[in-house]
């Protein structure tokens, strides 16, 4: 039998696409600047579609961090959960929504849908090709970062800023990460 | 005549967008187009060779490694570093377990519904099912009662709308030909190939740490450590749980995989008559089976032309150019140069109409993928080129599995020319690779037992041990086909990066002298029944394994719109 994840923050996006990248940003912000508890798994998903099923489907609750093109100008918090979610990775996720949708229908086919999807993310202003963010939407990935870490929160889950460094490595997460400017 | 448009919607690595017209019940002819510019090559400029790999990696979201071996081959050629032979198999062991994986997604996930209805299964006996199952292989779930659980559990979604991925097909078209009772079966196989893979990718959780990115690879070798008694490390437990994983591949491909495609084969034999192609066929090779400056290959290199199948040539990757006649770029040197990709140029000029739009002029620029050529010819790249390459040049293990099939549906080698043969030739890849891939798990633990722990070529990392000026070339045989990566390294800094993926081989535009593509070539001639619901375009250009799902428009002669279709 597969280990349950209690709480799975999962990033989506693609970070050589601008904004898209705004979830992995926030992501590896966290992982950066945050401990813990244990039951919480921070995990950057990038584009990979079906091949997160196996994080996914052995998760009791999932928070996806994405750029979301919804309503309001770029950089405008967004928050989708429950029945909202379905339609959500069909028609606003972009531009991964794809591999999002195939991925929570496959949780949903095999019958191992978590118990509770929340997306938090923000609306993105271009998704043309560059590594940066644009302005509106860097500067709305702090709140971003705080939105996710309340959502943990409430669900009775405490991170707390962290204290050492990470490993800087060649390969390592970290190092892979500065490099990808995120 | 029909005019057809076939606009995929993921951008994951590029939208595909096909015009096709439709006369007399069949495409007359066909233009592919990606409509979504992709310019990796700009964002690595002035960048660490090392550091490369990085960025390759997230260019494709469904196939991230394939950019990374190849970037990291690309760069250890330039600067001169050996790997070592512990990154060689873990490397294999990498590229291997992804196109295992990718090719059983692909035919389950991304390709049978093409083929599969969805909504016949629910009318199936599932006795009759069962009966059908026991009779074409001995895997273990094949009962009626257990077809019957599929069944209500598919009837299920169907009654509460959660169709998910089995919704916006063609359900009821003329094309379907599966009775019932293999629908059914199939629809059962597509949900177990589900399970199946998300086990098996743990190959690459080991392999990589937990991340769903690797982040083992670089350049001189690899990350992950090897050691028989460390926890921390691929140890002794590790192997185990390879060779366990393997087992359970073998077992799945060979009882599941491989006896659907022959059952699913035997209904669609027509199929062996579509979708040719440009019938030139190209192989880089792959799976390196020693530690020399030119090793043995696994999968071998070579040409095949013209379908001719009693030769094949040798590769010379100095024959490779790139025209840019009906892409969105400029050369420096003129549009009509036809430019070799250590030379390469990424210089965007969309000149296409504004979108949204209903019709490219496909007289003029109407891609963003270049046309690559060989020796100044289109190849066709992927599986069937790899299958027909090391089947004419005698590989045992190809040979024995290739003539198994063809013998099994009762065919000539050149029913392998085909929509049909291109699916054909993906299961006998993964046979091919799971049969293979424990040997590489059994030389890393031999290489445990003598001690021979090494994983990376240090020699060669500080760039003061780099020449001022070089240039190298990355070969890797991704699922989907041949990939070069090209590099030129000046003063430590990347001067100079061009990428030439699989679908710009296979989806390229035609080329100065007019010369259709693959896909293009392709879907000439490929029936379609019913313009408003062309499945048989699906077919034929999913058999290549493009990296996205598909949307399909279809317009009327003169570009009106007359109907929206989603094909998943």
């Amino acid at each position: 039998m597969t280990e349950r994840t209690p709480v799975l923050v999962l990033g989506l996006g693609n970070v050589v696409c601008t904004d898209d990248g705004a979830g992995i940003a926030a992501v590896h912000t966290l992982i950066r600047e945050y401990e813990f508890p244990e039951g919480v798994v921070v995990v950057d998903g990038g584009t990979l579609g079906l091949s997160l099923l196996p994080l996914v489907d052995s998760a009791d609750q999932v928070i996806l961090v994405d750029a979301i093109a919804a309503d309001g100008p770029p950089g405008t918090q967004v928050r989708i959960e429950g029945e909202e979610v379905a339609p959500a990775v069909y028609e606003r996720l972009s531009p991964h929504q794809i591999g999002v949708a195939d991925l929570l229908a496959g949780a949903s086919l095999l019958d191992r849908y978590p118990d509770r999807v929340v997306i938090l993310g923000v609306v993105p202003d271009s998704i043309e090709l560059g590594l940066e963010r644009t302005p509106a939407v860097q500067a709305s990935i702090p709140e971003l970062v705080e939105r996710v870490v309340e959502e943990l929160r409430s669900l009775g889950y405490r991170p707390v800023p962290s204290t050492e460094s990470r490993d800087e490595g060649h390969g390592s997460t970290a190092h892979v990460a500065r490099t990808l400017g995120v | 005549m029909t005019h057809i448009v076939v606009d995929p919607v993921t951008r994951i690595e590029g939208h595909l967008r096909i015009e096709a017209e439709i006369e007399g019940g069949q495409v007359s002819d066909a233009w592919s187009s990606s409509t979504m510019f992709r310019g990796i090559e700009i964002i690595l400029q002035g960048r660490d060779p090392r550091d490369a790999w990085a960025f390759t990696q997230r260019i494709c979201g469904v196939c991230t490694t394939v950019h990374a071996i190849a970037s990291i081959r690309a760069v250890e050629d330039a600067i001169g570093a050996k790997p070592p032979p512990n990154a060689r198999i873990l490397r294999n062991l990498i590229i291997a377990s992804q196109c295992i994986q990718d090719h059983v997604i692909h035919f389950y996930h991304l390709h049978a519904l093409d083929w599969v209805d969805i909504v016949s299964a629910l009318e199936a006996d599932p006795k009759e099912t069962a009966a059908l199952a026991q009779s074409i292989s001995d895997w273990g779930k094949s009962s009626a009662t257990y077809f019957k659980g599929i069944q209500d559990r598919v009837k299920g979604l169907v009654e509460r709308g959660q169709l998910g991925p089995f919704a916006n097909a063609y359900w009821g078209h003329s094309a379907y030909k599966l009775p019932p009772a293999a629908n059914l079966m199939a629809v059962a196989h597509y949900l177990e190939a589900l399970e199946w893979q998300r086990e098996f990718i743990k190959m690459h959780a080991i392999l990589g740490g937990k991340n769903p990115h690797l982040q083992s690879f670089l350049v001189g070798g690899m990350a992950t450590p090897v050691d028989p008694d460390k926890q921390a490390s691929l140890n002794i437990h590790t192997i185990a749980e390879f060779k366990k994983l393997i087992a359970g591949a073998q077992e799945f491909v060979s009882k599941v995989y491989i006896p659907d495609l022959l059952a699913v084969a035997s209904f669609y034999k027509d199929w062996a008559g579509y979708g040719a192609g440009v019938g030139n066929y190209m192989v880089y090779g792959e799976y390196p089976l020693d530690d020399e400056a030119k090793p043995e290959l696994y999968i071998k290199p070579g040409i095949i032309r013209a379908r001719d199948i009693s030769k094949v040539e040798e590769f010379d990757a100095s024959k490779i150019t790139e025209q840019i006649t009906h892409s969105w770029y400029n050369y420096e040197g003129g549009e009509e140069k036809a430019l070799h990709p250590s030379e390469g140029e990424t210089k965007p000029n969309y000149t296409g109409p504004e979108p949204p739009f209903e019709r490219l002029d496909t007289a003029k620029k109407y891609s963003w993928l270049k046309s690559p050529r060989y020796d100044g010819v289109p190849m066709e790249v992927g599986p069937l080129s790899r299958m027909l390459v090391n089947y004419v040049r005698g590989h045992e293990q190809v040979q024995g599995l290739v003539n198994h099939v063809l013998k099994t549906l009762g065919v000539g080698p050149e029913a392998l020319f085909s929509t049909l043969g291109r699916v054909a030739a993906r299961g006998i890849e993964t046979q091919l690779l799971v049969d293979k891939i424990g040997d590489w798990v059994d030389e890393l633990a031999d290489n445990m037992g003598k001690g021979e722990l090494r994983i990376h070529d240090n020699s060669k990392w500080e760039p003061e041990t780099w020449p001022a000026d070089a240039m190298g070339a990355g070969f890797h045989e991704a699922p989907r086909g041949s990939l070069g990566h090209w590099v030129h390294v000046k003063d430590a800094k990347i001067e100079r990066y061009q990428c030439v993926v699989p679908s710009t081989w296979n989806a390229g535009p035609r080329d100065s002298g007019d010369a259709p593509g693959p896909y293009e070539a392709a879907l000439v001639g490929t029936p379609v029944a019913d313009p408003e619901q062309p499945i048989e375009i699906l077919r034929t250009v999913h058999s290549f394994d493009p990296c996205m799902a598909c949307g399909v428009h279809v317009v009327e002669p003169g570009g009106r719109e007359i109907t929206r279709v989603k094909a998943r």
